[in-house]
């Protein structure tokens, strides 16, 4: 680099300005402005999509009273941070082996890629079909093999059933997601440092612990992150599959639940705006704890 | 000239990112006859209607619309789907939006209301001011008038709410079919053989209990009252109460299928074609279902039982649906002509003929068609039977109920009731403080 080249680079904010500009307008119509107004219409009463407010709730803050007594919200918050907890274990677990076991590989890590990540390609509510074809009480296809097997039938949406038969089609599709994130996060390791490592007579159980793992650090608390809030928000597959929290209200997700109040037949469209606010507030919440506690470390 | 670069392509970016926006299309579950580009002068019409895929009268539905499009050169883009909860809301949905179709099969009910009270539904008697034979062929006394009184949509059959049973698993279970004289008390004797065979006696999913709830309110409150709504004190708050009693009542002997509380209507019926359960509570947009899904000789269709206070034979039939115009395309000079010749042609005597035909409907033309009144096989011969040999019609009360209102109890309180976790008193009272009158 030529000397003062550098100064004059950070001089030059003017084309960096037009291509960072449409992108904050693009997000401040579609993001800011929609989110400003929710908050407004929560404190409103709206009863159809698109119509105009009818005057202010009385009282004003009655949705957010709502929220705080309705056992619906307490039964979403509940599932939805179940499915964090698995999201973050499972998801992001699996995933993390399985970067771990193909980054081991010389042959073949390509094709895994390709294989992990495909799920993602699919449609949810694609997905959520197929999985209910598959748990399909009559003539489904395990409860056909279990019938085969002289096991009997199970009713997979029962409520000792439904929460493994949405989370596992839910971390079966987004295991590939963080699958590819840490594969790049691994690659971006230097291999001096795995020669060195070899050099000082580290172990294959060393290499993940001392030099793999901490220096993924800051990727996992990506994934983190991305996990928790797309845990809050999951909706397409849960909805497809478990409709209305069946069984008798006990499957609803904070997503679910929201679509419901505002275009799934309910037409609560300000109370489905106060828990959107819900969601986003707990995302915020939970994803800067998250940050705090996993801090961003340089190496 | 990096400069120039760099603005063009940002300028670049800020089309790409505009270009998705505009007026959505109307959406529906996706059945459709294919849109293609309209040759010719040929308009293209966004056609939504509830003739989705599981529609008896889907096939007849088809072959009407290619009629029209080979004759007229015009084009449709079609979204058809199952008329359930879920499509009605999306369906208002998209009028919200300014994802309005041009025309519209949809209920005519309090369901309507959005459509009407916001002007986005065209009046019958504005459309004759333009074209004065719209709609003639029909009975005028049987068109569905909106909650306010007017005309919006014309229909093409009526509907009626029957019990379709498996012959096969009756006769397994050595019981006849319930008649216009059986009584509930006899009918759940039947259900009890049903049950020792090893069968399910009746077959409903959780997300469909509308035919069972008419059915149970009818026999508590009779046909004077059903279509009064209920209120903290009037009879019809008593008959809704006993009814939803009489759905635990099902429920907890053991006559719904083992997994009722997570089923569908769609496994429902499977259930019943493929001879696992005896009864379904439907209506008469299953006739064409089971006769393509099942052997037309297996399924019949007989009356609900009835009670003291409401016979067998008194049978929830009306109209309920129809086709509208919506302002958008009668405000477009060129889709308007169209439209009107669409909506025509698929209410012309010669479509209506075979729907009503393939439905075992009642007739709802001026003059009549030459539909057959005697068939050969038990599916439309029972059907036919069942509604010309009602000694009692009424329309179904849910559709003068507002949709957030069905949703509640129907998706939500009544698998409650069924299981005892709410008592039916609660669910009417807390449906009256929030959508009463």
């Amino acid at each position: 680099m030529k000397k003062g080249q550098s100064s004059m680079i950070h001089k030059k904010k003017g084309p960096l300005m037009l291509f960072l500009v449409p992108a904050f307008v693009f997000l401040a119509v579609y993001l800011f402005y929609p989110f400003v107004l929710n908050v407004i219409n929560s404190f409103q009463n709206i009863v159809g999509l698109g119509q105009a407010a009818s005057g202010l709730n009385a009282p004003w803050y009655l949705n957010y009273q709502l929220l705080a007594t309705d056992p619906i919200i307490h039964t979403s918050l509940k599932n939805t941070l179940l499915m964090m907890l698995c999201t973050i274990v499972f998801q992001v677990g699996i995933a993390l082996v399985l970067s771990l076991l193909v980054d081991s590989i010389k042959i073949g890590g390509q094709f895994f890629r390709t294989v992990y990540f495909f799920p993602i390609v699919i449609s949810a509510t694609a997905l959520g079909l197929m999985f209910n074809l598959i748990f399909l009480y009559n003539g489904g296809l395990v409860n056909s093999l279990f019938e085969g097997m002289g096991l009997g039938v199970v009713d997979w949406k029962d409520q000792s059933h439904w929460f493994f038969t949405m989370a596992s089609p839910v971390m079966w599709q987004y295991v590939g997601f963080y699958f590819v994130i840490i594969v790049t996060g691994l690659n971006n390791i230097s291999p001096d440092i795995y020669e060195a490592a070899t050099i000082d007579g580290a172990s294959a159980w060393q290499v993940v612990f001392r030099i793999k793992l901490p220096l993924l650090h800051n990727t996992l608390t990506t994934c983190l992150v991305l996990a928790i809030t797309g845990a809050l928000k999951v909706f397409d597959l849960p909805w497809t599959m478990f409709p209305n929290g069946v069984p008798l209200d006990s499957s609803w997700l904070t997503g679910t639940y929201m679509y419901k109040q505002t275009m799934g037949g309910a037409q609560n469209i300000d109370y489905g705006s106060t828990i959107s606010i819900m969601i986003v507030v707990l995302g915020v919440v939970v994803s800067q704890i998250a940050n705090a506690v996993f801090k961003e470390k340089d190496y | 000239m990096k400069k120039t670069f760099a603005v063009l392509l940002a300028l670049l970016m800020c089309v790409g990112v505009l270009a998705g926006c505009g007026t959505p299309a109307a959406s529906g579950s996706g059945s459709g006859t294919g849109a293609t580009t309209p040759t010719g002068d040929g308009v293209q019409l966004n056609v939504v209607t509830s003739y989705g895929q599981e529609d008896g009268n889907r096939a007849n539905f088809v072959e009407a619309v290619e009629e029209w499009k080979t004759e007229t050169g015009n084009d449709i883009l079609e979204n058809s789907s199952t008329s359930d909860e879920a499509w009605k809301a999306q369906v208002l949905n998209d009028f919200e939006a300014g994802a309005d179709p041009d025309v519209l099969f949809f209920f005519t009910g309090a369901d309507a209301d959005p459509l009407v009270n916001g002007d986005k539904v065209v009046s019958i008697e504005e459309i004759r001011a333009e074209y004065s034979t719209y709609a003639d062929n029909m009975i005028q006394d049987m068109m569905p008038a909106a909650t306010d009184g007017e005309l919006y949509a014309i229909p093409t059959i009526g509907y009626w709410e029957g019990l379709f049973y498996n012959k096969t698993v009756l006769d397994a279970a050595e019981v006849e079919a319930p008649t216009a004289d059986t009584t509930w008390e006899e009918f759940l004797e039947m259900c009890d053989k049903i049950k020792a065979a090893g069968y399910t006696p009746i077959a409903i999913g959780a997300d469909v209990p509308h035919y069972w709830f008419e059915f149970l309110i009818l026999n508590a409150g009779g046909i004077a009252n059903h279509l009064n709504l209920p209120t903290a004190d009037n009879a019809a708050r008593e008959s809704w109460i006993e009814g939803l009693d009489g759905f635990r009542e099902l429920y907890s002997r053991g006559y719904f299928p083992d997994n009722y509380l997570t089923s569908t209507n769609e496994e429902a019926k499977a259930l019943v074609a493929d001879g696992d359960a005896a009864f379904i509570g439907e209506g008469s947009w299953t006739v064409g279902w089971f006769a393509t899904n099942a052997d037309v000789n297996e399924i019949g269709v007989t009356y609900a039982p009835g009670t003291e206070a409401s016979a067998a034979s008194e049978i929830i039939t009306g109209v309920s649906m129809g086709y509208y115009i919506t302002r958008k395309a009668w405000d477009d000079p060129a889709k308007r002509e169209a439209a009107v010749s669409f909506v025509q042609h698929m209410t012309s005597n010669e479509v209506v003929g075979k729907m009503t035909a393939t439905a075992s409907a009642s007739n709802i033309l001026a003059t009549p068609s030459d539909a057959a009144t005697s068939f050969e096989d038990l599916l439309h011969e029972t059907a036919y039977s069942m509604v010309n040999g009602a000694t009692g019609k009424v329309a179904a009360v849910q559709d003068i109920a507002a949709g957030p209102a069905r949703d509640t109890l129907f998706t939500s309180d009544i698998p409650q009731i069924a299981t005892g976790n709410m008592t039916s008193e609660e669910a009417v009272d807390n449906w009256i403080a929030a959508f009463g009158a």
